[in-house]
């Protein structure tokens, strides 16, 4: 059974993978990257996928290019904290470049950035069935918006359905020194 | 029905000349004849797009040289036919079990194709596969696989042309190059 995509360009990521058979799971692990003087997680990164036999995180975001600044801070932090991670980020661009080689630019348009969002009354299949029933634009698309996959500590969009039970990856590098440890998100 | 010229036209920007495809071919056809010097060489190209590619490079070789095609499915979404899995829809037409294969491709981008074919081919026992390709794009790459001969690394752009798509159009422009963004549109 299909997980719950937060965004329909993930379901269409997966259907990509499992057409050239490549295995991948969906937002497995969590990572810390932000924590409070006292050792609390602030902030956390989840990749949309892991394909296991490349060892291989991808991280799929179709929010125009000047709104991904925020999760390329996120990124660079993931990978300064975890750099025995592979993580592989697909922008918009990337993602709309991937439709137009599957002859699917009309999907492009209609799954990038907002309109894409999968909302609590819309199912990620009904998305991709046409341009009807797209939910109305959430938080996440706003410029500045926090993205955390964390639903409720981000101003993300609640899930479609319940989460899945992902895995929380300990923080097997640096214990972070006081001047890492910021409390705010910058 | 649209002309030479109206793809000309729709063309913004020419990434690859003819004459530096040429050049280039030229010079990667003497690396592998080098290469390949007394040795069974089969070269195996992916339809469509690879064709153009294909035909000059086996004539810029100077070894003896077999040659087979080969075509898959491509991934078409939720509401096409050929969603599923990808299928090998044309086959080697000999057995390549102990030859020296190099397998010709137009362009590698995320690499899940290539990763399919890479796959499927070894499971027919050549004595060696390598991988040529005229354009690399390894900004998108998901799937890292070590490719022999590059013709250009490109950066990350949707390109058409000498045998590269889009709708089945522009494949026979004799260079690489970036469409209008109103073609894709529907507007060009």
């Amino acid at each position: 059974m299909a997980p719950a995509f937060a965004h329909a360009s993930e379901a269409e990521l997966s259907r990509i993978l499992d057409f050239y058979g490549v295995r991948w799971e969906y937002e497995p692990d969590v990572f810390p990257i932000l924590w409070n003087t006292e050792g609390d997680v602030l902030e956390s990164f989840s990749p949309d996928f892991y394909l296991p036999d490349l060892e291989l995180y991808v991280e799929l975001t179709t929010l125009k290019q000047k709104l991904v600044r925020k999760k390329n801070r996120k990124l660079r932090r993931l990978r300064e904290l975890y750099p025995e991670l592979r993580v592989k980020l697909f922008y918009a661009r990337d993602f709309r470049q991937l439709m137009l080689k599957y002859g699917r630019v009309a999907l492009a348009d209609e799954l990038s950035g907002t309109p894409g969002q999968v909302t609590p009354e819309s199912s990620a299949d009904e998305l991709l069935a046409g341009p009807f029933g797209i939910g109305a634009p959430t938080p996440t698309d706003e410029p500045g918006a926090t993205i955390s996959s964390d639903p409720g500590t981000a101003g993300s969009p609640p899930p479609a359905t319940a989460p899945r039970r992902r895995r929380q990856r300990p923080r097997t590098a640096n214990r972070p020194t006081e001047a890492e440890a910021r409390t705010t998100d910058r | 029905m649209r002309t030479p010229t109206d793809l000309q036209a729709d063309v913004a920007e020419v990434l690859v000349s003819e004459e530096a495809i040429q050049a280039r071919v030229a010079e990667l056809g003497r690396r592998i004849s080098d290469d390949y010097r007394g040795r069974n060489l089969t070269l195996v190209s992916v339809l469509k797009g690879s064709l153009p590619f294909m035909a000059d490079l086996m004539r810029a070789i100077d070894v003896p040289v077999r040659i087979d095609l080969m075509e898959v499915s491509s991934y078409g979404g939720t509401s096409t036919e050929s969603s599923g899995l990808v299928r090998i829809l044309k086959d080697l037409s000999t057995s390549i079990s102990g030859e020296e294969v190099l397998l010709v491709e137009d362009i590698i981008d995320t690499g899940l194709t290539l990763n399919y074919l890479i796959r499927y081919l070894r499971g027919k026992n050549p004595a060696s596969l390598r991988i040529c390709t005229l354009l690399d794009k390894p900004a998108r790459r998901l799937v890292e696989i070590p490719v022999d001969y590059t013709g250009f690394t490109i950066e990350d752009r949707f390109v058409v042309g000498y045998g590269l798509d889009y709708g089945e159009l522009y494949r026979n422009l004799r260079f690489v190059g970036v469409l209008r963004p109103e073609v894709y549109s529907g507007q060009g």
